[in-house]
């Protein structure tokens, strides 16, 4: 028998393990709660890391539309088969398996071996539909997307035909991993608002102050025209997706956190149909370059504006070759620049507008005839004139564009430098009117201190005519001759009516842009505005007038040629114009045309406005039957 | 009826450690089932090959197991002790032998039974408690014997050194505080126990000097490679320093770090597993470590099970399946400390012990509180001579409770 005592001694023994293995089990608890408690967030955010892909997914961008709805560019579904790199992962294995010759490989070897298979595989499906485009990738180009991208489908073929789309609808049931998908693909359906909408460029930049992405889905940005100005307002506001992945980077499942808010669309004031008409007219002359500009008179909208060559912005989508782009920077005369803004003209005598308004403000008598012989003389310097030697008085001198007339008027009569100046300057000459940022130039305008420093006649005589230190831009003189038609305002050009949503529910909440702003008004009386727009309408109405070939029955059109003389040495070359308006009763639109190495404004410029203006005049007569 | 009831006591079966091995059971059934349902490795075996339908079956053989030791007084069982024990003994001598033990993972531990693998280490330890339990319940005096004790530390090494040749250093390690805890409470000498203690703690704490600071060719014998690995990502020390020289190229410098993320891939992701599980977990089948496979599907449904519970159940789930573990070992601690003999007492206390082993082991390597061995976590880890050999361990424990002499 043990005695009590020693059996209470060694119950004390088995309470100490007893003890010793509870003390255990407490410091796993309190590990444990240390670790999924205490600590837990860190290790949440360690998995988060390794297992979920943040992707930026891009908006659907605006589309530029004319006035009448028309795109001029937008998004169109592009679609595209996409293969699905965790779905194919058997095929490759198995297709790995069966490329083995049972030597034994170098690690490079292998691992060429293993792109060769992936290609083979996802080769062998896309064949297997049966369409007519075929595999887009090389094994390298699909080795980076599998090394950098794995969780994301892999585009295999792009931009599929109708009838590919078809096919596939038929045939891919029956092939793993393969889905077609839409993407967004910016399309421009005429070259001629090229300049107008301007191009997209790809964008790889962050968002400033905004999570960073592990992946971002191609993007782009506007990178000349409206595309640039309105980028902010087309591109809208890109979504995330969240991709979880496995241990090797295969995509497990999807979500999307937040969806993109789509791009507004920019409505503009132009007219497509317009658009085209000018474009086609000025093609038809047979000239390189030129622009045309058609602005409402009474709010300074801008109806159409043609530049002439121009580009395809298609060609920059996704992102335009070397050899498109050293085309476009070789050709002569340059498709780039917008030759209604951003080009500067000497006006030659289109300015006459203003050097006789300013003549008549000055107090001239219109109807007082003066003698013009066949040239004016400055010293010994003789200004040659085009029109016959003969009486004239303000109507016959600017209808048969007299040099002799207007440098008298300027040089002998008094209504010369200053004059001329300021009413150049009522019409904001020299100055950019805004229109389109970063396409714009302000053109040379004379101030009233050039007069001080060694001003002579001969330069006065120069500027009454139209040249010598001025240029202008299509636009400028297109809202000068809107001026002249109106009655005295100067409106800000306006090209876009209204921003809104892509969503037609929404159309209520467009913002619009303010119509018929005005710039400024004409210190001008009506009287002598009305012996101006005579005289541009005896100009084409008239047939000794220069611009008679502009005449359209019916419809009473206005308007002044002007053939500047640029005297580059060795490449003497003019610059022809057309500055109008019609109809002569209740003006409305504006219209200047501007054709480099032109014949005449008259011969080249005037019959350009003419097929404008039938355009208009066809459109308008069209509404007004729909209106009633 | 009368044959059934008299074939045990039921009356005295425990049902606190029935109501825990039910527990874990369910546990096990579910989150095997969860770590392997999407697992490919899997994916075009039969439904009988399926871990959680194994573990399932496995449950039923030792329970079936359990409850025939149940049918003889453990009085009776342990004069068979030394019979099983060197029948263990002979077992893991033949599984050293090439040809008869199967290699997995590096190691020479299984014998290939064709439907299943069979780790005798496991079986090996039962039968170390109970010769153990037989040996140490002689009458108490012949304990302070020196050369007695040396022979029950002889019984120890035999099975230890054994299970260490394959190599296995958890397995073989779990024996020690089992029968070191054995002699504590059958009252060998305090004194002879705090020298073991101390002994341990000298030789673990030379074994890790030499492991560190000794450099690499001054080393006459050499720990296996991996092991060494594990212990430096335990106490994270930076492969650089050791596997290369002081002038090491960067390339050197840059394998070394390579070798050494792929060696903590495991524990990484045990602890992101458990971390991530926070206090109230993903839920069931929705871990994204193991459904993902960050958590190595080899072993999510074996050694890392618990990650796979402590992520889909949280805090709350880990605290669950810990206070199971815990009331068996107040269920064996209470059963030792009511028996009246030692052998009954000692059993109690080893199989208590060895449990208790297993798991801090195996859940501190989840958390990082214990380097990484390829332990299993008894009845929830998926493998069957783990979970029989459990069951038979627990099954012994229950004896002692039917047929102890209570105080």
């Amino acid at each position: 028998m043990d005695n009590p005592d020693l059996q209470r001694h060694k119950d004390a023994r088995v309470y100490h393990v007893g003890g010793a293995l509870l003390v255990g089990m407490s410091i796993l608890l309190i590990g444990l709660w240390y670790v999924q408690v205490v600590t837990a967030l860190e290790y949440v955010e360690n998995q988060e890391t390794q297992s979920m892909r943040s992707v930026r997914v891009p908006a659907v961008r605006g589309a530029i539309l004319d006035s009448q709805g028309r795109p001029l560019a937008k998004d169109r579904p592009n679609y595209v088969v996409n293969a699905y790199l965790e779905e194919l992962r058997h095929h490759f294995r198995r297709e790995w398996k069966e490329s083995q010759s049972g030597a034994e490989l170098t690690a490079e070897e292998r691992a060429n071996l293993e792109i060769a298979v992936r290609h083979r595989v996802v080769k062998r499906f896309t064949d297997q539909l049966g369409l007519s485009q075929s595999l887009d990738l090389s094994p390298r180009e699909m080795q980076g997307h599998f090394r950098d991208q794995r969780a994301l489908p892999l585009p295999v073929i792009n931009d599929l035909t109708q009838t590919n789309v078809a096919r596939f609808m038929e045939n891919s049931w029956k092939i793993p991993g393969l889905e077609l998908e839409v993407a967004s693909r910016r399309i421009y359906p005429s070259q001629s608002v090229a300049h107008l909408t301007g191009y997209l460029r790809r964008d790889n930049t962050d968002d400033a102050g905004t999570l960073k992405f592990n992946y971002r889905l191609p993007d782009f940005k506007g990178a000349l025209g409206l595309e640039k100005t309105y980028d902010h307002l087309l591109r809208g506001q890109p979504g995330t997706r969240v991709v979880e992945v496995n241990n090797l980077g295969y995509r497990q499942a999807e979500s999307l956190p937040v969806a993109a808010q789509p791009g507004s669309n920019v409505v503009l004031t132009l007219d497509f149909e317009i658009q085209e008409a000018a474009m086609k007219a000025l093609v038809e002359t047979g000239a390189k370059a030129g622009a045309a500009v058609v602005v409402e008179v009474n709010s300074g909208d801008i109806t159409a504006m043609v530049s002439m060559p121009v580009f395809d912005p298609n060609k920059f989508f996704p992102s335009i070759s070397v050899t498109n782009w050293q085309a476009y920077r070789n050709a002569k005369p340059s498709p780039l620049p917008f030759r209604a803004t951003q080009e500067r003209y000497p006006p030659g005598s289109i300015f006459k507008i203003i050097s006789g308004l300013a003549a008549l403000e000055n107090g001239m008598d219109p109807a007082k005839h003066i003698e013009c012989r066949g040239a004016y003389y400055i010293g010994r310097r003789a200004i040659r004139d085009t029109a016959a030697p003969g009486m004239y008085d303000f109507n016959r001198a600017f209808k048969k564009s007299s040099n002799y007339y207007f440098i008298h008027q300027a040089v002998g009569e008094g209504h010369g430098f200053e004059h001329i100046i300021k009413m150049g300057q009522q019409f904001y000459l020299g100055q950019k009117t805004g229109l389109l940022p970063g396409q714009e130039t302000a053109g040379q305008f004379p101030k009233l201190s050039d007069g001080e420093n060694n001003w002579r006649d001969g330069d006065t005589a120069n500027i009454s005519i139209g040249q010598g230190p001025i240029t202008v831009t299509p636009i400028q003189m297109a809202l000068m001759t809107a001026t002249v038609a109106n009655g005295g305002t100067v409106y800000y050009p306006r090209l876009v009516d209204r921003i809104e949503s892509q969503d037609s529910n929404e159309a209520a909440l467009a913002t619009r842009m303010p119509k018929g702003r005005i710039r400024g008004r004409l210190h001008a009386r009506q009287k002598n505005l009305k012996v101006l727009q005579d005289a541009m309408y005896a100009d084409v109405a008239d047939d000794d007038g220069t611009g008679r070939r502009a005449r359209i029955e019916g419809y009473g059109v206005c308007g002044k040629t002007g053939t500047a003389e640029v005297k580059t040495p060795g490449d003497p070359h003019k610059i022809t114009w057309f500055a109008s308006y019609a109809p002569y009763e209740a003006p409305k639109y504006a219209v200047v045309v501007m054709v480099e190495r032109g014949i005449s404004g008259g011969t080249t410029c005037a019959p350009v406005a003419k097929k404008i203006y039938e355009a208009l005049k066809a459109r308008d007569e069209r509404t007004q039957i729909a209106g009633n | 009826m009368d044959f059934l009831s008299n074939l045990i006591p039921w009356q005295r079966l425990d049902r606190g450690l029935l109501f825990a091995l039910a527990g874990l059971m369910a546990f096990g059934l579910l989150f095997v089932y969860s770590a392997t349902y999407n697992n490919e490795l899997f994916a075009s075996a039969s439904a009988l090959r399926q871990p959680f339908v194994k573990q399932a079956i496995f449950y039923g053989a030792g329970i079936t197991i359990a409850f025939f030791i149940c049918l003889k007084d453990y009085n009776q069982l342990a004069r068979w002790s030394y019979v099983f024990y060197w029948f263990n003994i002979l077992m893991l001598t033949l599984v050293l032998i090439p040809g008869i033990g199967s290699i997995r993972y590096g190691a020479r531990r299984w014998f290939d039974l064709g439907v299943t693998q069979f780790q005798p280490s496991e079986m090996a330890k039962v039968a170390f408690i109970l010769a153990m339990a037989q040996f140490l319940s002689r009458p108490k005096g012949e304990l302070s014997d020196f050369r007695v004790l040396l022979k029950g530390i002889g019984l120890a090494a035999l099975p230890f050194g054994l299970i260490l040749l394959e190599p296995d250093l958890g397995s073989s390690l779990m024996i020690l505080p089992t029968g070191l805890a054995m002699m504590y409470v059958a009252g060998a000498p305090a004194g002879f126990v705090r020298k073991l203690i101390g002994g341990f703690v000298l030789i673990v704490g030379l074994a890790l000097a030499y492991v560190f600071f000794v450099p690499n060719d001054w080393k006459p014998i050499q720990l296996p490679d991996y092991q060494k690995r594990r212990l430096m990502v335990y106490f994270d020390a930076d492969y650089a320093n050791h596997y290369t020289g002081p002038d090491a190229t960067d390339a050197e410098i840059r394998r070394a770090r390579a070798m050494q993320r792929q060696d903590s891939y495991n524990v990484v992701q045990a602890m992101i597993s458990v971390g991530s599980g926070g206090l109230t977990g993903k839920g069931w089948k929705k871990g994204i470590q193991n459904t993902y496979g960050y958590l190595p599907r080899g072993v999510a449904h074996n050694d890392f099970i618990f990650s796979v519970i402590a992520e889909e159940s949280g805090f709350v789930g880990s605290t669950i399946v810990v206070l199971l573990y815990g009331t068996i070992i107040v269920v064996g601690i209470l059963t030792a400390s009511r028996c009246r003999d030692r052998l009954g007492r000692i059993i109690a206390t080893g199989v208590v012990t060895l449990l208790f082993c297993h798991v801090f082991v195996n859940i501190g390597m989840n958390i990082r509180m214990v380097p990484v061995t390829g332990l299993p976590l008894p009845l929830l880890s998926s493998g069957g001579s783990s979970v029989v050999c459990s069951l038979m361990a627990l099954g012994l424990l229950q004896n002692v409770r039917l047929y102890q002499k209570t105080n």
